[in-house]
């Protein structure tokens, strides 16, 4: 394979988007100037503000310390050294797990404690169950494929979100052997680590999740496979490792504040879809997101891309959406880009 | 209790369900009523922890692959078990299911010439399995999910946990369901049902299956009276990783990852000189316990575990990046190993249940050892049994096999339900039972007995790992029958602590284990009576094919609470047996 589809944005497209609809904006003012049209020159220079202020802000997203596409690599550093030091320690360390249980009746999160024997592999759902098996079968906890691609387990581990099953207990343990544990506070709460995920499946579907083509029967009774380059699926495939585990909304600080707000997991999914060269829904899927409570409602903390454990970039995927929508409400859809 | 009427109830939401949901949807133009029935949410199934690909028989003119070829790869897989007309409609059926991921957004790798990759599988004659990186089950699962979401007649009950079928003379008529968030009861009427819920690998302890692999549709199939089939053969994957049990997919093989034993030999030319690391996963995960035994395996110092080596720092690094990028993720994050730079340590694991369900070739449920086949239910996916797979599945034929047989039921079940004169639900019957079924489960909930049912799982668990493994005896498989009695009784005594009905996961644990244990005292009992090695199920004691007398297909049926062994014929088309060297 020569080209590469790792899950990187390139540098170029970057500063290539943003300097197209600087450059175009430009002449777009003009246009406007020269034929005595004030509302539509004001529509131009607000775009090269736009443009200016959010090409800056992603670029600097995408080479600073925030990159968490190459955080995975960083990670993988941290990892190697925590590790070592453990490494021909055969002992198990007793760890006190403290675990903020939401207590459905009181509607309140409750502390408690439990004691448990850990070696240096074992993670923090596999503790959490070694309780539920033998201290307190009361406890709730979602999980299923133990490998960090269904996610269930999504909690967070002092104060921090992540899928407990990828989770190692004492790379994370704090002073005194203690460790946090509570469900994700920034979802609806069900009962202990367990929480509500409904609100969350309609804001996937918001975005029309799913491939759209003109010709439906031919796509249930697949003949000949779609001319797609690996350059093509370069442009979506870093959004499709999302596994739906609702850490990025935890994350989010705008969907905390504003419910409403669709959030990084639904939006980053529009993306994906529109980004594919497969698809045919084409602008509709701008409109879908053209709103206060959809693309406009992202603010840009990046907290969704930090959380995200599989490197999906959603604050990227947001941003890059914002600047289709806008292209779109002046120039309609390019034709290279469909 | 809640009622709610539907056509179509497809119990179970992985590949093969979802599929069937949306075939069934697709083919009666939306026009039926489809109820998803899942214990998770419907896209955590466990087929999004499939790795390494799809096989189907794509570019044979450039390749030299046939359909008659794979069809070939997979009966030999198979030990000569698998009834060779399924085999053929796998075969057939296969390159249209990865066009149709394809055309769903699935995006598989590609070749610099557009086309989709293949790789090199075990058994595999020719490289025929398609891919996307290692995480192929996770993006055929997305695509099915996203797609299922645009059909307005198909309902999702998310971790709804179903208890029992509701059967009466040979008919399905719906199941009985609890809503684990809430502990509401539900019966839900089906005019049809599919059954597609997965395997039962968690019989094992050590296993690359996930927590919710518990067999409940084979286990409720079977206690509803129907017929299991070929439970004896469980499939281990020769590399799960040391110490967790996590998958490390065959593709690590493909891609040219070699075994190594303790003296850094690629042990592999002993067994299979011709295959190599490629052989199927039955003679791989025997070689492997053959090396521990003979004292050229490792000892993994943690947890005491002994393994041998599964080394890929050979392979380019840009390749491990790009085709195996989870295999990568998951050994840093578990054990603070680069296998760009380290060997991993690998051993077998209960991985597969290649029995099932008893059905015939279009996914119909049997309703005794020879037939009739049911009218109004289906079961598609590893929950079922057509057989295609046989004593030993290849590889990659799974994710074949679950697309194949879920278009062919929802297909199947939605042509049933568009006819005139079919015969509907017995309303009153299902509710009575309904209403049995839930003072049964509200029964459970009060459980004081002595004894911890976690405890019972975990010796079961343990009591399959000893006896039922790669490796079996008469002996060691005499002490599991009656180490599993004696868990059955104890399990009767047992006691369910939190009495709660939001998210009560300790009854759900518990309705579990009670599938499970049925489901491994079938397992036991088949394989008590199997005389001969065969694919998975390899006898110390008589390490050779008969096929004179055991080339057959064992029915377990639950007459009066004891299992009922007999035997079905395999059917041969094309393929005469013959010894199976690699």
């Amino acid at each position: 394979m020569k080209k590469s589809i790792l899950p990187i944005l390139t540098y170029s497209s970057i500063i290539a988007v943003p300097l197209f609809l600087f450059i175009y904006a430009i002449s777009y003012i003009f246009a406007a100037a020269y034929m005595y049209v004030p509302i539509q020159a004001l529509l131009g220079i607000s775009l090269a503000i736009f443009c200016i202020s959010n090409g800056i802000e992603l670029f600097v997203y995408k080479t600073g310390t925030k990159n968490v596409l190459r955080l995975s690599r960083h990670e993988v550093d941290q990892t190697k050294s925590t590790i070592s030091h453990l490494v021909g320690s055969k002992s198990t360390k007793t760890i006190t797990f403290n675990v903020k249980r939401f207590n459905n009746k009181e509607k309140q999160l409750e502390l408690h404690k439990y004691k448990v024997q850990v070696d240096k592999f074992t993670s923090v759902l596999t503790a959490l169950l070694k309780v539920k098996s033998h201290s307190d079968s009361t406890l709730s906890i979602r999980c299923s494929c133990n490998m960090g691609i269904c996610g269930s387990c999504g909690m967070e581990v002092n104060g921090k979100p992540v899928l407990a099953c990828e989770t190692n207990v004492l790379k994370n343990v704090k002073e005194g052997d203690e460790i946090e544990i509570s469900p994700m506070t920034g979802h609806p709460m069900v009962k202990d680590l367990v929480t509500d995920f409904d609100d969350f499946f309609s804001k996937h579907i918001s975005v029309a999740p799913y491939l759209e083509r003109k010709n439906k029967e031919e796509q249930y009774n697949a003949k000949e496979i779609y001319n797609q380059s690996n350059d093509d699926i370069s442009k979506f495939l870093p959004y499709s490792y999302c596994i739906m585990c609702g850490l990025c909304l935890d994350a989010c600080p705008v969907v905390n504040t504003n419910p409403q707000f669709a959030g990084p997991q639904a939006l980053s999914q529009g993306y994906r879809y529109y980004a594919d060269s497969r698809d045919q829904m084409g602008e509709a899927r701008l409109e879908l997101v053209n709103a206060p409570e959809m693309v406009w409602g992202c603010e840009f903390a990046g907290a969704c891309s930090d959380a995200c454990p599989k490197g999906v970039d959603p604050a990227g995927a947001i941003q890059l959406l914002k600047f289709e929508v806008m292209k779109n409400s002046l120039v309609g859809n390019a034709p290279d880009n469909k | 209790m809640e009622t709610l009427k539907y056509d179509l109830i497809i119990l179970g939401s992985g590949l093969a369900g979802l599929s069937a949901a949306i075939h069934a949807s697709t083919i009666s133009k939306g026009k039926i009523k489809i109820a998803i029935v899942t214990k998770l949410h419907a896209m955590r199934s466990h087929s999004v922890s499939a790795e390494g690909g799809l096989s189907g028989v794509l570019y044979g003119k450039d390749n030299k692959d046939s359909l008659t070829l794979h069809a070939y790869d997979t009966i030999k897989g198979s030990d000569y078990l698998a009834d060779q007309d399924a085999v053929e409609v796998l075969v057939n059926g296969a390159p249209q299911e990865i066009k149709f991921y394809e055309h769903l957004g699935v995006p598989w790798n590609r070749t610099e010439d557009n086309k989709i990759s293949q790789r090199p599988f075990g058994g595999m004659t020719i490289p025929r399995t398609a891919f996307a990186a290692d995480k192929t089950g996770f993006f055929l699962m997305r695509a099915l999910y996203d797609t299922v979401l645009k059909s307005e007649n198909i309902d999702i009950f998310h971790e709804h946990y179903a208890t029992s079928l509701i059967m009466d003379k040979n008919r399905f008529n719906g199941m009985f369901t609890m809503d684990i968030a809430s502990g509401e009861k539900k019966l839900l009427l089906g005019n049809a049902g599919i059954i597609a819920t997965g395997g039962a690998a968690r019989t094992y302890k050590l296993t690359t299956t996930a927590y919710s692999s518990t067999g409940d549709g084979i286990a409720l199939a079977y206690r509803a009276g129907l017929p299991l089939k070929n439970m004896e053969f469980v499939q281990f994957h020769p590399t799960s990783l040391v110490p967790t049990g996590v998958l490390i997919t065959e593709a690590a093989r493909g891609e040219g990852g070699y075994l190594l034993n303790s003296k850094g030999e690629r042990f592999m030319s002993a067994y299979a000189p011709s295959k190599m690391e490629l052989a199927p996963r039955d003679i791989i995960s025997r070689a492997i316990i053959t090396e521990i035994e003979a004292g050229r395996g490792l000892v993994h110092e943690e947890s005491g575990m002994s393994h041998v080596l599964l080394d890929l720092t050979h392979l380019d690094h840009k390749k491990i990046s790009e085709k195996l990028p989870m295999i990568k993720e998951i050994c840093i994050k578990t054990l603070g190993l680069d296998p760009d730079n380290d060997p991993i340590p690998v051993r077998p694991a209960a991985h597969f249940t290649m029995g099932g369900i008893h059905s015939n070739i279009n996914g119909q449920v049997m309703s005794g050892p020879s037939g009739p086949a049911m009218a109004n239910l289906w079961t598609a996916g590893e929950c079922g049994c057509v057989s295609v797979h046989g004593a030993n599945r290849l590889g990659s034929n799974s994710l074949s096999q679950c697309s194949v047989w879920g278009r062919i039921t929802g297909i199947g079940a939605a042509t049933y339900l568009m006819k005139k004169d079919i015969s509907k639900y017995d309303e009153s019957f299902s509710m009575k039972f309904a209403q049995g079924e839930e003072e049964r489960i509200n029964g459970i909930l009060e459980f004081d007995g002595k004894n911890n049912p976690y405890d019972i799982r975990e010796s079961m668990q343990e009591t399959m790992d000893l006896n039922m493994g790669v490796y079996r005896d008469r002996i060691g498989m005499a002490k599991a029958k009656k180490e599993l009695q004696v868990l059955q009784e104890k399990f009767k005594d047992i006691y369910v602590e939190d009495k709660n009905d939001v998210y009560n996961t300790n009854l759900r644990d518990v309705l579990e284990i009670g599938n499970l244990l049925d489901l491994s005292q079938v397992i036991a009992e088949g394989a008590i009576a199997r005389n001969e090695s065969r694919g998975s199920h390899a006898l110390r004691e008589n390490p050779k094919r008969d096929d004179k007398n055991w080339m057959k297909h064992t029915i377990a049926m639950n007459i009066n609470g004891k299992i009922q062994l007999s035997y079905a014929n395999v059917k041969v088309t094309k393929w005469q047996p013959e010894e199976r060297k690699y």
